[in-house]
């Protein structure tokens, strides 16, 4: 189902102190070699079987060798030894970046270390250096120093498995604050998330109970309807319970020998009063008291009788 | 191998964390608009419902007339009681105040929707009555 393509990549060797043209064009993928100069490596024989393990150690056990800045490590089990490696990402970056070669066309990364350890004479790497095992370990040496050397060809050389990972942006943040700070924020983004999941559950279980409640009360289906309703029987309700009350205060009032109520009327939401007895001008001993109790009215008089119009 | 820059993806978590937190508020915010509407439907479910059951059943207001119109001095002083399908309408000539005392005092004390009502006195003891509630 997955097809894995086979990349041509030709493969070469960099050196920071090498002065010659590389066989390189640009969008062509390739394999790169490290030379030792762009690493610092030691080989550790240690009681540690996992190389995990190792890699926790390898800041300290090349803290004495390095001078300060800001470095990457890596190791690989060899035999019964553990090859152990620092390396400066920023250092790599700054040779691809003046060799013109962009790092998206690099396929994999080997050190010199990995690739050449079983070459048995010394191969010059530029003008001036050479490199050769000395305790299965390579080393750089002037190529003056040596009797035998060769030419460096790596076109056929066949790469190992240990491979190197650049952390190319490794100098604005190292790898374990990153984490920290990564893993805060997908903290922080789960309990978001978590908090909407509850927000809308209790959103959608108030909606169940919205509905439960118009089943329980047999409310119409929409609010629309339900708010008539009740401004038609609020209505009905102020009204009825006004009706009451300005029937009560005529029934509590304190007429005077000779004044009665002769009619009580109430029609299309007007309430009519007729009190006989009550001479032109005497209107004010009923009026007042209907004025205390808040109660808007309208009188008219005809002979000895007054009529009071109230609107409900 | 080119790789991604951790402040991309800094960036990328941070703005995924403002959209959470956006999609959060406004979910919140959608459960409280929810819980006052819920609020405020409960009390409409609860008044509209106390009222309906005053005046909007009929079967009741009807049984509760029928029993006041039972009682005696009610009865006896025979008033002309037309029961209809939406109101019950009662009127009298003439009748003795003591018997619309009575009556008026058991439906103005009553949850009874009155349509409408006129009494007109007619002499010390006696006065004509007509009225119509609503059932």
């Amino acid at each position: 189902m997955f097809t894995r393509f086979k990349t041509n990549a030709t493969t070469l060797f960099i050196d920071p102190n090498f002065e010659g043209t590389l066989e390189y064009e640009s969008g062509k993928k390739v394999n790169l070699i490290l030379s030792p100069s762009l690493y610092w490596v030691k080989k550790l024989s240690l009681p540690i079987s996992s190389v995990r393990e190792v890699k926790k150690l390898l800041p300290s056990i090349f803290e004495d060798t390095l001078l300060e800045s800001h470095y990457s490590y890596t190791a690989y089990k060899s035999g019964d030894d553990f090859i152990a490696f620092a390396y400066e990402d920023k250092k790599i970056f700054d040779l691809l970046k003046r060799l013109g070669i962009s790092y998206s066309d690099v396929v994999s990364l080997h050190f010199a270390q990995s690739e050449f350890d079983t070459i048995e004479s010394a191969f010059e790497i530029n003008a001036s250096q050479s490199i050769y095992l000395k305790d299965s370990l390579l080393v750089l040496a002037p190529t003056t120093w040596l009797k035998e050397t060769q030419i460096l060809d790596v076109k056929d050389i066949e790469l190992s498995k240990h491979r190197v990972k650049l952390q190319q942006f490794g100098h604005i943040v190292d790898n374990s604050s990153l984490y920290k700070v990564g893993t805060i924020l997908i903290v922080l983004a789960l309990i978001l998330i978590v908090e909407i999941f509850v927000a809308k559950s209790k959103l959608s279980d108030v909606q169940v109970v919205k509905e439960e409640l118009f089943s329980k009360y047999k409310l119409q289906s929409t609010m629309f309807q339900n708010s008539a309703s009740m401004k038609k029987y609020t209505k009905i309700y102020t009204t009825q319970t006004k009706l009451r009350e300005y029937i009560s205060y005529f029934l509590s009032m304190k007429l005077k020998t000779g004044q009665k109520i002769t009619l009580v009327e109430y029609k299309n939401s007007m309430l009519y009063v007729s009190i006989s007895g009550v001479a032109k001008g005497r209107e004010g001993e009923i009026t007042s008291q209907l004025n205390s109790k808040g109660v808007k009215f309208k009188t008219s008089h005809n002979n000895d009788t007054i009529k009071v119009e109230m609107k409900l | 191998m080119n790789q991604v820059n951790p402040l991309h993806i800094g960036a990328l978590l941070g703005v995924v964390i403002l959209f959470l937190f956006f999609q959060l508020s406004s979910a919140k915010e959608e459960l409280k608009v929810a819980d006052r509407e819920y609020k405020s439907s409960e009390k409409l479910a609860v008044d509209l419902s106390s009222l309906k059951s005053v005046y909007a059943d009929k079967k009741k207001t009807k049984k509760a007339l029928e029993r006041i119109f039972a009682q005696s001095l009610i009865k006896q002083a025979k008033l002309t009681i037309q029961r209809e399908k939406k109101s019950i309408k009662v009127s009298s000539k003439s009748v003795q105040t003591k018997v619309i005392n009575l009556l008026m005092g058991k439906l103005l004390n009553g949850s009874y929707n009155i349509k409408s009502l006129k009494i007109k006195k007619l002499s010390e003891t006696k006065a004509s009555l007509s009225m119509e509630i609503k059932l």
